[in-house]
């Protein structure tokens, strides 16, 4: 007989999900969570996209440690000296909530809370070392010389796996899959935030940006959400890059953006409250792990469930519902008592069938659109010339809008055949 | 007749990450982790070495509101075989009179103990008077200041770090001790410990339980007033980055502003 009916290693979105369904079905779950208290080192700019909560904790949108709905959502590239963007500010984002900026600190620690209220054991501050085997088969974790028995395990380890890589589950991570994020959350009072963003009081502004002033070939995006009172700030840079040029440090690219001349002006005034980098998840459906095997489940992060298209970042969503699509495999498996490879392959079977595998093949490659040279120097550039040619007066004979987008296209380069079928290629992927 | 150690622990803010609230001056608590006083997982420590080389039952004990129960679930799976918190809304903004008031009784009503360890102070209000006010309202002896600790015997073999030197000083048990921070490197707590010690579970005492009266304990008990708080002004730092090649002319700058001076001035 085994202790637990199930271990789930890693208390974020989707572990704390799959606890809380497996003790919601009255399973026997243990929880454990390295940081004490959950969520303390992770780190998420946090919009928190789609009511995928709603189907294990009903009333989530009233109970949830949530900061503002998001009301605006805006994209924009940044120039050395310029930005140029979209803002999507809509009545309908008021009525249906699309997405909510959290902090993950808060989150977490709600979400292991309602775990616990469940009755999942939950024990936080202590690092799972090892999955332990028996005849090719895992049945409990192991650490400090331990053996904690489970019928299955499910990992939910985070974008950096390491139980899964030393137990030989999941490849070691190259350089391609990952990229590193920097995050800061910068204090503000509430009415400061209401007035800078033009926000009522509640709503949100959540915008991602394309960092096209960065030199020598380096690629990063940045992000601004606001929360109730703070506002989380920071970037994503491709960990390649970061590798091939000893020169550029992460910390130097956030001080870049936050001290850009159209980003500085809106933290202005706001006190440094928390300071973080953590690794995101970045290969796509082509560096996804094995899912299922005899007596574990990966899920959320870990399984490479993540996507960002350079409008948006998401993974939570996609965390929480994997995590919940587990507990359902284990809880279908419990009945027959069952938890061999084949039992658990129906843990791929509706993965496939729901949005979480739809949208990883969908998007199969957008990784390479969303780290590109053309998406990272040519678009911001052709951009900012075109709109200064647009708007400056100089008394000379204007030319018709294509005429000038045209010329601001060749003056970038984008003209060349080779271009065109560069962003055509794109689009589709997008 | 198994050796009986109580163990004295305050969960605290964590200091790493204390944010005091300007307008109202207090502490911001949502903000802030709460972990078990460092010293006295130090003292913790100590009880657990005595308690592997000859036997003994070991209690901790706090008083304080229901989340401290982290603190003692931690103190379970650090070794410790029972833990009691001593939590009821009449204990609520004590000083440091009815704290130690209020952990005597409760030590009281336990019955029977050998040697009562605590921390040297706490690293939140540090005024150290609880570990030696327990001793006094329980009428016993007391080491305070202790780096080291054994027990033979009987009697309590303990080094005190003195501003002159170390003493050491031999007492029969019972006794109270207040152990120094760092003085020894707690034990780890491992998953196994962790779920025995949920397992286990804490005890709630409240004043009934302890058999005190409201009057006595909580802010009704306390006879400090304060008058006014004030927070202390932290200096503006100028974070300003420096390449190793500009470090002469900075230099200058600094000596020439009088923040730097040289040796023979
Ligand atoms: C800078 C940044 C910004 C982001 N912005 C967004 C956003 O706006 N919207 C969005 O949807 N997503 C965003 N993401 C992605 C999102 O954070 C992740 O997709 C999501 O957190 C994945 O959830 P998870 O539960 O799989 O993993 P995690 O949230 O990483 O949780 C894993 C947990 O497991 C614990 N753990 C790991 N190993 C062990 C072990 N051996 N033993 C015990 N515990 C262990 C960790 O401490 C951690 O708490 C962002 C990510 C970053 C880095
Ligand atoms: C001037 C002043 C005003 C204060 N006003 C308030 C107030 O208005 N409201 C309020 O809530 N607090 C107030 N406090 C804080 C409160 O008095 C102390 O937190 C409390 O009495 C414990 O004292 P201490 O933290 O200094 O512990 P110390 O005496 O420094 O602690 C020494 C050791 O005693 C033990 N110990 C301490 N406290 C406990 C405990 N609770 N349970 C078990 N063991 C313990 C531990 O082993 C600890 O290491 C005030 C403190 C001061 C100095």
């Amino acid at each position: 007989m085994s202790e637990f009916d199930a271990i789930v290693i890693g208390a974020g979105p989707a572990g704390a999900s799959a606890a809380i369904r497996l003790a919601s079905s009255k399973k026997n779950v243990l929880l454990v969570e390295k940081s004490d208290p959950p969520g303390s080192k992770n780190v998420s700019g946090g919009v928190l996209w789609g009511s995928s909560l709603s189907s294990i904790i009903p009333d989530w949108e009233k109970s949830a440690p949530v900061e503002r709905f998001v009301d605006t959502k805006s994209v924009a590239f940044l120039t050395q000296d310029s930005k140029i963007g979209i803002d999507f500010s809509s009545k309908k984002l008021q009525q249906k909530k699309t997405g909510y900026t959290v902090l993950r600190a808060k989150l977490d620690q709600w979400l292991a809370r309602k775990a616990k209220e469940a009755g999942a054991m939950v024990i936080n501050g202590v690092t799972v070392e090892k999955l332990h085997m028996e005849n090719g088969k895992v049945t409990g974790v192991e650490q400090g010389g331990d053996v904690i028995t489970s019928d299955a395990v499910i990992l939910c380890e985070g974008a950096n796996p390491r139980v899964a890589i030393d137990s030989g589950l999941h490849k070691r991570l190259s350089d391609r899959d990952v990229a590193i994020g920097v995050k800061e959350v910068i204090t503000l009072p509430e009415a400061t935030i209401n007035e800078r963003f033009h926000l009522k009081s509640g709503a949100g502004f959540a915008c991602e940006y394309v960092l096209g002033y960065l030199q020598n070939g380096v690629e990063a995006g940045g992000f601004l959400y606001t929360n109730k009172d703070s506002i989380s700030v920071g970037i994503v840079v491709s960990m390649s890059h970061l590798r091939e040029n000893d020169a550029t440090h992460s910390f130097d690219i956030i001080e870049s953006f936050t001290g850009h001349p159209y980003i500085a002006p809106l933290l202005e005034g706001g006190n440094m409250q928390e300071y973080s980098a953590h690794l995101v998840q970045e290969g796509g459906i082509g560096s996804m792990p094995k899912l299922y095997g005899n007596g574990y489940m990966i899920a959320g992060d870990s399984a490479g469930f993540s996507f960002s298209n350079g409008l948006v970042l998401q993974g939570m969503n996609y965390a929480i519902d994997s995590g919940i699509i587990a507990a359902d495999t284990f809880i279908e498996a419990s009945k027959g008592m069952d938890y061999s490879e084949s039992a658990l392959k129906l843990y791929q079977d509706r993965l496939e069938s729901s949005y979480v595998m739809k949208d990883m093949r969908t998007f199969k490659g957008i990784e390479n659109v969303t780290w590109s040279p053309f998406v990272h120097k040519k678009v911001p550039a052709m951009l900012e010339s075109l709109m200064l040619n647009l708007f400056m007066e100089e008394g000379k004979p204007k030319k018709h809008m294509t005429g000038m987008l045209l010329d601001a296209m060749s003056e970038n380069d984008m003209l060349k055949a080779s271009s065109i079928m560069e962003a055509y290629r794109m689009m589709r992927r997008m | 007749m198994v050796l009986e150690i109580i163990v004295m622990v305050k969960q605290v803010p964590d200091s790493q990450e204390v944010v005091i609230d300007p307008v109202t001056m207090n502490l911001n608590r949502s903000l802030t982790r709460n972990v078990t006083n460092s010293a006295d997982e130090n003292a913790l420590e100590a009880a657990l070495r005595i308690k592997d080389k000859v036997g003994a039952n070991v209690t901790v004990i706090s008083m304080g509101p229901p989340q401290a129960e982290t603190t003692m679930i931690e103190c379970l799976a650090r070794g410790a075989d029972r833990a009691i918190l001593a939590s009821d809304r009449f204990f609520g903004g004590a000083d440091t009179y009815p704290t130690g008031l209020t952990v005597a009784a409760t030590i009281s009503k336990i019955g029977k103990f050998d040697i009562i360890f605590a921390g040297e102070e706490s690293s939140d209000s540090s005024t150290g008077h609880v570990g030696p006010g327990v001793a006094e309202f329980l009428n016993i002896d007391q080491i305070t200041y202790a780096s080291s600790v054994e027990y033979e015997d009987g009697y309590v073999t303990a080094d005190r770090e003195l501003e002159g030197g170390t003493e050491t000083v031999r007492v029969p048990t019972p006794v109270l001790v207040t152990v120094l921070l760092n003085s020894n490197s707690p034990r780890m707590q491992t998953l196994r410990r962790k779920i025995d010690a949920v397992k286990k579970g804490m005890e709630v005492w409240d004043h009934d339980k302890i058999g005190l009266q409201p009057e006595w304990v909580g802010v009704r008990g306390s006879p400090t007033i304060v008058r006014k708080m004030r927070p202390i002004k932290e200096r503006e730092r100028a974070a300003k980055k420096i390449d190793i090649a500009g470090l002469g002319d900075l230099a200058r700058e600094l000596y020439e502003k009088k923040i730097l001076k040289l040796e023979e001035e």
